[in-house]
This record gives C-alpha cells, sequence and structure tokens, in this order.
C-alpha cells in the first residue's frame, strides 16, 4: 500500500475499505466467537475439539522434547514392548482366554503386551496434525487457485478449473494411494496427498464466491483506481469469505482424519510402531475373535473425534449462517 | 342491502417469537359483498398478506390467529367461543381444517400470489398443474380438468394454449406466469379471489395489460376479489371499495371515489401525496416520512402519530377506534383518526407535538419546540 | 429429446476429463520408485533377458513416446498386461469391477431407501424427537469410518451372532458349481445376498448419513416455497404435498450429493474389500500396489476414475429428468 502515493488510490482504498470494514463487522474472527457462544451445539464442538488437541499437544510435546520419557514415567510406553508380556488383555472388570482385565491396563493390552489406553493417548497426535495439515494444505491450495481463477476467468480459469476436474474424477483414496505408491508410504505423503484432494472442495467455494463478488461495486471501484490485482484479490475477496471457508474447513478436518485413518488401516502412512489409531484398527483384525474390545477403541477414538469437528462445523454453519438458522 | 359474501370482524393474528409478540393484525373488520373488487391497501409490513393468509387459515406458524370471526357464506371460517376453562375454544360450527382444505380453499375461496417466479412448481408442466388444482376443485375427471385448463389459458391470453400447456414454467415469461396464476383462480370458479399482489412484480406495461384483463373477467364471472396493493393508482384503477392499513390496523375505508376525493385520514392523505395522479398537477411528490414502526412495539396512542404532520398531544394518549364519518344515508366512510368531532376527546385543545412528519428528526423530543 | 442430446454432451464432455485421468495416472506410475525388470526377473538377470523385458513393455523408450503408446492403447481398449497375474489388465478388471459395482450400487440403494424416508420425516417433524433422533443418527454416520463400522458388523453379527458370513461375496449370477452349497440359481441369489448384507451396510452408512442431511434441509427449504403455499391455499392434502409437491423439488440437492458421494463410495469399497475380504477392483489396486504391477495399478486407478466419471453422468441425467430447466436450457 505504501507503494501508491496517488491520493485517489488511497481514497478509494479507504472509501471500500470502510464499506469492507462493516461487512467485517459481520464475518470476522471476533463476531464469529460471539456468534459460536450462543449457540450450544458450536460450543459442544468447541470443547470436544479442544479436548482432543489438548491431549494431541501433550502427547507431541512427549514425543518431540522427551522421547515418550514422560509416558514410560507415569504409565507405560506408547511404542516399546513390555518386558512382563502379557498379551490382549480384556479391558478392566472383563475376562478372556488371555487373562483378566487388571487395573494398570483400563483398556487392555494389544498384541505385543502395549497398553492400549497410551497408544489411543499418544495416537491423538497423528490424528489431529493429520487433519490440521491436510485441511491446510487443501484450503491454502484450493483458495489460491479458485481465487486466481475466479478472479482473471478466461482460459487461466478454464486450465485451472480441467486440472481440478481431473484430480476431482478419481475417487479419492485411490488417488492418495496411488499419489503414496509413486513419492512415500509414509505420514508426510499421507498429509499432501489428502491435501491435494480436497483441493477442489476449497476451489470450487472460493471461485464461486469470488465470481460474484467480482462484480461487486467496490472491487469495480478498487480495480479502476488501480490497486493492483493481488491486493484486491488477499486484502478484499478472501476476507469476504471467510465464513464458508471456515465452517468447510471445520469439516474437512473431520474427513482428513477419516481418511488418513483409512489409509493407515491399508498400510500407508504412519508406520509401526508410531502409534495410530488406523493402523491399531488394522493390527486388531487379526485379533477380532479373541479380543473384540482391541477393535472397539480406535474406533471410539476416532468418531468421537470426528463428531467433534462435525458438530463445530454444523454449529459454525449455524451460527454464522441466519438463513438456515431460523 | 344483501348480505356480504365474506364478513371479517374483528380480526387478530399475532406472531410468536424470540423477541416477542407481533401483532401483525390488530382487530380488522371489513366485508365483501357479491361481485365487487375490495382494495387492501398499505405500505409493506402493515399485515396485508398477513391478514389475507388467515381468510384461508393458511397462517405459518409461529403466527396464530387469536381472535375475531371470518364467516363466509355463512359458514365459520373462525370463530372462538369461551370454554369451560374460561379459556378461548374454537366453535363448534367453525370449520375443521379436513372441511377448509376439501370445501373452501381454491373451490369457494381462491388467491394469487405475489410472485409469480416462484409460485409455479419448477418441476410440473403449468398445464399439469393447473389441472390438477382443477380436479381438486371442480370434481372433474382428468380429461375434462386438462380440457378446462386449456380453455382457462386461452381465456387470460396465452398464446397457442394446447402447446404451452405441455412447457415448464421457466419457459414462460414473468407477465405468462402471472396469467397462468390467474387462470388458476378463474378456473376453480370461486366466489371469491383473494389477489396477493400480483402485479408488484411484474413491470408497468404488463402490470397495465393484467389489470384490464382482471376487471373484465371480473365482470364476465362475476367473482369477488379482494385486491391487495401497496400502490394507489391500482385501486384507483379496479376497486369499488378501499381499506387502508397501517400497522396492522384498518385506519380508513370507504368508496373508492370517496378515499380520493373526500380523503379522511391523514396517513391516507400522506399515501395520496406520495404517488403521480393523472387527475392533479402537483410540482413535486412528497414522500411519507419516516419508517413504519415495528409491529412487535407500536407506538402509544394513535399508531400513526409519530410519522403524522397533524399529530397533538392526545394523539399520543388516545387510541381511536375508526368510526363511521359520513353523513346519514350516504355510504359508509370510517377512519380512525380524532381530528374529527365525533371522537370527542379535545384535539383542538391539545398541543400540536413534533415528528418525523413536522420536521424534526426526533420523535423523541418533541416538548421543546411546542413550549416556546 | 432433450434429454438424449443431454447425455450425449456429457459424454462428450467426460471424454478431456478421461484422458486428464489417464495423465495423471500415467505420472504418478512413473514416479513409482525400484525398477519392475528386478521386480519380474529377480535380482540378477541375464543381460538378454532384461533386453527381452524392455522391449517387450517398451521401457527403453521416453516418457512421452511411452505415454502417446499407452494412451492409444487405452483408446482402442488395450490397458497393457499385468506382469503379477500374467494376464490383460483389462481382462483382471472386467473380472473384479462386477464384484465392486455391485456392491457399491447396492450401499447406495440401502443408502437412499433408509434415507430419503427419514430426511422426509425429519424435515417434517422438525425439532421435535423424531427429528433429533434422525440427526443424531446422520451425526455419527457421517462421523465413523466405514471399515470400522465393518469390523464392529463382524465381531457382532458373525463372530459372536453367527448370523452372517464375515468374508467373501459372491455374485448373485455366478454359476451354482462355483459356489459351495450351492445348486440352483436361487441358491446362489441367496448366499450372494447373505454375503452382501453386511460389506452393503459398512459401506452405506456414510452415504445414507449425508444423503439424510441434505434430504433434511433440502426437504425444509423445499416446504417452505411459495408453490407449497400455492398448493395449500388449492386445497392439496398435506400428504400430497409432501409426496409430490414438495418431495419432487427437494430431491435436486439429493442427486448431487450421491454423485459426489460416489466418489468416496468407490473409494470406501477399498477399504470394505479388505476388511471383508472381498476380491474386487480394491483388493485388485492393492495387489498391483504392492507388487508394483505398473500397468495394472494405471489400469485400476484409471478404471476406478471411469466408474466415478459414468456414475455423475448417470446422476447429472437424472438431475436433468427431474428438473426441466436443465436439459431444456435456462432461457
Amino acid at each position: 500500500m505504501a507503494t501508491e502515493p496517488d491520493p485517489q488510490t488511497d481514497t478509494t482504498a479507504d472509501g471500500s475499505e470502510s464499506g469492507a470494514g462493516e461487512v467485517e463487522a459481520r464475518v470476522g474472527l471476533r463476531y464469529t466467537l460471539k456468534q459460536v457462544k450462543r449457540d450450544t451445539t458450536a460450543l459442544m464442538g468447541i470443547y470436544t475439539v479442544g479436548f482432543v488437541t489438548l491431549i494431541a499437544v501433550l502427547a507431541a510435546i512427549d514425543y518431540y522434547i522427551f522421547d515418550y520419557a514422560v509416558a514410560e514415567m507415569f504409565w507405560y510406553s506408547p511404542v516399546q514392548d513390555p518386558d512382563e508380556v502379557q498379551r490382549l488383555l480384556p479391558p478392566v472388570g472383563m475376562e478372556n482366554q488371555f487373562g483378566a482385565g487388571v487395573i494398570e491396563h483400563p483398556m487392555g493390552t494389544d498384541h505385543r503386551g502395549r497398553d492400549i489406553f497410551v497408544r489411543l493417548f499418544y495416537g491423538t497426535r497423528i490424528a489431529i496434525t493429520v487433519g490440521f495439515m491436510a485441511t491446510g494444505i487443501g484450503l491454502v491450495g484450493g483458495t489460491l487457485i479458485g481465487a486466481v481463477s475466479g478472479y482473471y476467468g478466461g482460459w487461466i480459469d478454464d486450465v485451472l478449473q480441467r486440472i481440478t476436474e481431473t484430480i476431482y474424477a478419481i475417487p479419492f483414496l485411490v488417488l492418495v494411494i496411488a499419489f503414496m505408491t509413486a513419492f512415500g508410504r509414509d505420514l508426510t505423503f499421507a498429509m499432501i496427498g489428502v491435501g491435494i484432494t480436497s483441493i477442489p472442495v476449497f476451489n470450487r467455494l472460493i471461485r464461486s464466491r469470488v465470481v460474484s463478488i467480482r462484480e461487486e461495486d467496490y472491487i469495480e471501484a478498487a480495480r479502476a483506481a488501480g490497486v493492483k490485482d493481488r491486493n484486491i484479490i488477499l486484502r478484499h475477496i478472501i476476507p469476504n469469505s471467510f465464513a464458508p471457508v471456515l465452517v468447510q474447513a471445520t469439516l474437512q478436518i473431520g474427513v482428513s482424519i477419516l481418511i488418513v485413518a483409512g489409509l493407515s488401516f491399508l498400510g500407508f502412512g504412519a508406520q509401526p510402531p508410531t502409534p495410530s489409531w488406523g493402523q491399531m484398527l488394522s493390527a486388531s483384525r487379526n485379533y477380532m475373535l479373541p479380543a473384540p474390545t482391541f477393535s472397539l477403541w480406535p474406533g471410539m477414538a476416532i468418531l468421537v473425534t470426528v463428531i467433534g469437528f462435525n458438530i463445530l462445523g454444523d454449529g459454525l454453519q449455524d451460527a454464522l449462517d441466519p438463513r438456515i438458522n431460523n | 342491502m344483501s348480505e356480504p359474501l365474506l364478513s371479517v370482524e374483528n380480526l387478530k393474528t399475532q406472531f410468536f417469537t424470540e423477541d416477542g409478540t407481533v401483532r401483525a393484525v390488530d382487530g380488522i373488520s371489513f366485508d365483501v359483498y357479491e361481485g365487487e373488487i375490495v382494495g387492501l391497501v398499505g405500505e409493506s409490513g402493515a399485515g396485508k398478506s398477513v391478514a389475507t393468509s388467515s381468510l384461508l387459515r393458511l397462517v405459518d406458524s409461529p403466527g396464530e390467529i387469536v381472535g375475531g370471526e371470518i364467516t363466509f357464506k355463512g359458514e365459520t371460517i373462525f370463530g372462538l367461543e369461551e370454554g369451560a376453562d374460561g379459556e378461548p375454544r374454537p366453535r363448534d360450527e367453525m370449520l375443521s381444517e379436513e372441511e377448509m382444505r376439501e370445501q373452501i380453499r381454491g373451490r369457494e375461496i381462491a388467491i394469487i400470489f405475489q410472485d409469480p417466479m416462484e409460485s409455479l412448481n419448477p418441476v410440473f408442466t403449468v398445464g399439469g398443474q393447473l389441472r390438477e388444482f382443477i380436479e381438486i376443485n371442480r370434481d372433474l375427471s382428468a380429461d375434462e380438468a386438462k380440457e378446462e385448463a386449456i380453455e382457462m389459458l386461452r381465456e387470460v391470453g396465452i398464446p397457442a394454449p394446447e402447446s404451452r400447456y405441455d412447457e415448464y414454467p421457466h419457459q414462460f415469461s414473468g407477465g405468462m406466469r402471472q396469467r397462468v396464476l390467474i387462470a388458476m383462480a378463474l378456473a376453480c370458479q370461486p366466489d371469491l379471489i383473494i389477489a396477493d399482489e400480483p402485479t408488484t412484480a411484474l413491470d408497468v406495461t404488463v402490470e397495465g395489460q393484467i389489470l384490464e384483463m382482471v376487471t373484465d373477467l371480473q365482470e364476465k364471472y362475476d367473482t369477488s376479489f379482494i385486491w391487495v396493493t401497496h400502490d394507489m393508482s391500482v385501486v384507483a384503477e379496479i376497486c369499488d371499495r378501499v381499506n387502508v392499513m397501517y400497522l396492522g390496523e384498518i385506519i380508513e375505508h370507504s368508496e373508492v371515489d370517496d378515499l380520493f376525493y373526500d380523503t379522511k385520514h391523514p396517513y391516507t392523505q400522506a399515501l395520496l401525496d406520495s404517488m403521480p395522479r393523472p387527475d392533479e398537477t402537483v410540482h413535486e411528490l412528497d414522500p411519507i416520512k419516516g419508517v413504519m414502526p415495528e409491529a412487535i412495539n407500536p407506538p402509544s396512542g394513535c399508531r400513526f402519530h409519530s410519522r403524522c404532520p397533524d399529530a397533538r398531544e392526545v394523539c399520543r394518549e388516545v387510541h381511536p377506534e375508526a368510526r363511521n364519518l359520513a353523513a346519514d344515508g350516504e355510504p359508509k366512510h370510517s377512519a380512525a383518526c380524532v381530528k374529527y368531532d365525533a371522537f370527542e376527546v379535545g384535539y383542538d385543545e391539545s398541543r400540536p407535538i413534533e415528528t418525523e412528519a413536522t420536521g424534526g428528526f426526533s420523535a423523541g423530543l418533541t416538548e421543546t419546540e411546542a413550549e416556546e | 429429446m432433450g434429454l438424449l442430446r443431454y447425455t450425449l454432451w456429457r459424454l462428450a464432455q467426460s471424454i478431456p476429463v478421461l484422458i486428464g485421468i489417464i495423465t495423471i495416472t500415467f505420472f504418478l506410475a512413473n514416479q513409482i520408485p525400484g525398477d519392475p525388470v528386478e521386480i519380474m526377473l529377480g535380482p540378477t538377470p541375464a543381460q538378454e533377458q532384461v533386453e527381452a523385458i524392455q522391449a517387450r513393455y517398451g521401457l527403453d523408450r521416453p516418457a512421452h513416446e511411452r505415454f502417446l503408446t499407452y494412451l492409444s492403447g487405452v483408446a482402442s481398449g488395450d490397458l497393457g498386461h499385468s506382469i503379477y497375474y500374467d494376464r490383460p489388465v483389462l481382462e483382471m478388471i472386467l473380472l473384479r469391477l462386477p464384484v465392486t459395482l455391485y456392491l457399491t450400487v447396492s450401499a447406495f440403494l440401502f443408502a437412499i431407501v433408509t434415507a430419503i424416508p427419514l430426511g422426509v420425516i425429519s424435515a417434517k417433524r422438525r425439532n421435535k424427537p423424531a427429528d433429533h433422533v434422525s440427526r443424531i443418527v446422520s451425526l455419527i454416520g457421517v462421523s465413523t469410518p466405514s471399515f470400522w463400522i465393518g469390523l464392529m458388523l463382524i465381531i457382532i453379527f458373525a463372530f459372536y451372532l453367527g448370523w452372517f458370513p464375515a468374508r467373501g461375496l459372491p455374485l448373485p449370477w455366478a454359476d451354482p458349481a462355483d459356489i459351495r452349497g450351492a445348486e440352483t440359481q436361487l441358491q446362489v441369489i441367496r448366499t450372494s445376498l447373505h454375503h452382501l448384507a453386511m460389506p452393503m451396510v459398512a459401506l452405506g452408512t456414510l452415504q445414507m448419513a449425508q444423503i439424510t442431511r441434505i434430504e433434511r434441509s433440502s426437504m425444509v427449504e423445499s416446504l417452505q416455497g411459495e408453490y407449497v403455499k400455492l398448493a395449500r391455499a388449492y386445497g392439496v392434502s398435506e400428504s400430497k404435498i409432501v409426496r409430490k409437491h414438495a418431495f419432487q423439488v427437494a430431491q435436486l440437492p439429493v442427486i448431487t450429493i450421491i454423485g459426489l458421494g460416489l466418489s468416496t463410495a468407490l473409494g470406501g469399497a477399498v477399504l470394505t474389500e479388505t476388511v471383508f475380504e472381498i476380491q474386487g477392483m480394491g483388493r485388485l489396486i492393492i495387489t498391483a500396489i504392492n507388487n508394483q504391477d505398473y500397468e495394472l495399478i494405471m489400469g485400476t486407478t484409471f478404471m476406478f476414475g471411469v466408474a466415478f466419471v459414468v456414475g455423475v453422468i448417470v446422476t447429472d441425467v437424472a438431475y436433468a429428468y427431474i428438473d426441466p430447466r436443465v436439459a431444456y436450457g435456462d432461457e
């Protein structure tokens, strides 16, 4: 902005900004929070998501800084096979052919005798990281492509839209599997792959909004006054799409967690012994008959986490879109 | 005079919202006689549409008819009595929901809605929709109903009705769709048609054509109309008698000529001043000052006093019921304004107050100027 | 007439998308690390053998040449040769595709048949107990991993109750001689449906939940439409309004969501087939990947794309059939 000394530009920019400023008051972060506080569903979503994220952060601190030392100090290591192997114990209060559940392993032990509860706890880190990272990649990529595509139109639009359409035309789990086969089977590529497949979702959302906003008077005015395209897109168009993007991103985090769990289940993603829910489910498959509860816990963890993001997304939608909320 | 076709007595319809009770229709009374067109005029938000949907008992939740009586050809569409517990309950002779559906809606009272673009179902053919309503309301077989539908489309001026019968609403223009809706109403051969701002969404030339057509057809079929509009020029063109609504109340009622040439209520006067008239030359149109207050919390006294150029102290205190101001033997002309002697509340002695119409922006700070 | 032209137009439109799918698949397959020759011949092959294999699969030529060869091959129906199975890729796909389609289509039928009444009831009794139940069910449905539902179903209904078989999915039109315990075609069909029940529910639950949500909101909106007000004002009964006037309009967004859900469902089929050990396209692509069978990977990925594209066209045509504005053009 400092490079535009033309007074005319300044007045227009100011004028349009104060216009956009009023809109901001109804789409901004503060407004969102205020609305969410009034919506019980959204609040429940916030609490669930906050709780799961907190666990993920704690697990991450222990993993990155202490290399599971904290876990071992208070409980059991989520990755090391225990010295005294008690495989496939049932949860406390139950009994199976391997013995009775004990209080030290409230959810029982897995096929290598590791405590399921600890692994579940530390699996949260993977789920949350993956959810946020993959959605972030899709959000940034989709927003850029959608904004550029919708703003410029013409052949740029055509080319970009054909590419995203093609990405969208392959069932995304298959696409991610093919992508990971080509580049690598570990978690990083799972996140990138899932992120890429969610680009079309955000692209579509942003592009349709940009196309409609592009014709608005204040954008026309800014353009006529010589404000750079990049600034128009970044300062006017993208902030205006805040509410629907926030809703979509929240829901997409849940979807990403589900997909990555599915990938881990197939052996693509976090590799053993790193605890991840999908991979725990994959391991549990071989012990469904003797230890059915082994399969129960990781699925419940996924369910609770994804429900959290879904009700938060729904709540945000209700809070930010009064049309549906009547 | 003969019995009225439709008689509405002290009708009240309220909406129970989170923010409070909205008294959308607050005690209106009017009659409709056979073969006449009665106007219901007012700004948007005056409660006209709620009033008309009340007549068919089609008020959507959270709205509810809470009082008054609607009688149509001797049948009670709505009527309450005091129950054993002191609470009002529907009278026995009031038509049941099923009777309303089978005997009244479409068959006896038909309605034409405001928005021709949205009123037709986009996924069915125009003819199919017309035929369905004719079948239901005239007990005709499918084939007869189709014949009747095509005949009716021709009647309302749709060219090549046989082929257009099978087309979809999106293939019709706005004016053509409104003609279809009018055909729908007439085809059911009701005694009364409620036209809820049917020409508002159309451009002026189309509006003219449609008004002309309706006047012709009204004469031909001798159907009564309630014509809801905010446009005084439409009233002048087609209505026999007029009711002017403001904030849920009918504040003036008269024959159409009297309304224009012997205007009683300041609100009606303001409405007339705000529109161009072919019979008078004015230099400048004079829009009504201020905006209509919310029906959720109407002003005390006369509801119009906050925007009234003639408002006085007493207007804020006394809520006037409409009274007949016409001389004996003259047709009824009632108005709800205390400036007429008939009200005897001491208007002349009362001090004028400052309102949105008298120049001050703040209706609240009224005393200062008066004291000086 | 309008509908047929629209269908052809949509088919023509899909050709560039299909070429795009082949390009992406080819590009990804080329990135796969490891030497296919080594996989076929072991770590120390003879030089002549290497050259023979390279010539046979065209591995000695540059990538763009191979791409064009592959593209023209696909156009003439040749998807290459599977190294692992030593059979043409197309043959393998034609063997497995019906199983996946049988599973996916059944899952959608299950989803539609349960979701539409649920959504309509929910919309009609908005904010009443029935609505709350249906909303909670659909919320759980969209939040549950399909493969976990599969595992739970197996544990409960196969292992504990023994009502349904835990693995495999014979096709209903299979030869009775190939199915154990079946002598007549009718028995084959029964066995097939018996096997179908659990994977169908596992795969269909997510779709059911999504369709319910859309059906509800779409019906709520449709019931507030002006055309519903008009129908009421003309004495149409409430049940007919729900069944006909409001319902048909409300199905438009539902059809769109079914089309988009196809992508999730086809991907989900990979998981469901893994859980229930069903020999379909999903298992085929996993086998291909685990054995670095390039042409089979490309072929199966491409076929998944084709299945999705065709599915979307089918839903688009269904949309146009219900909404006359699409096929006749919105003038």
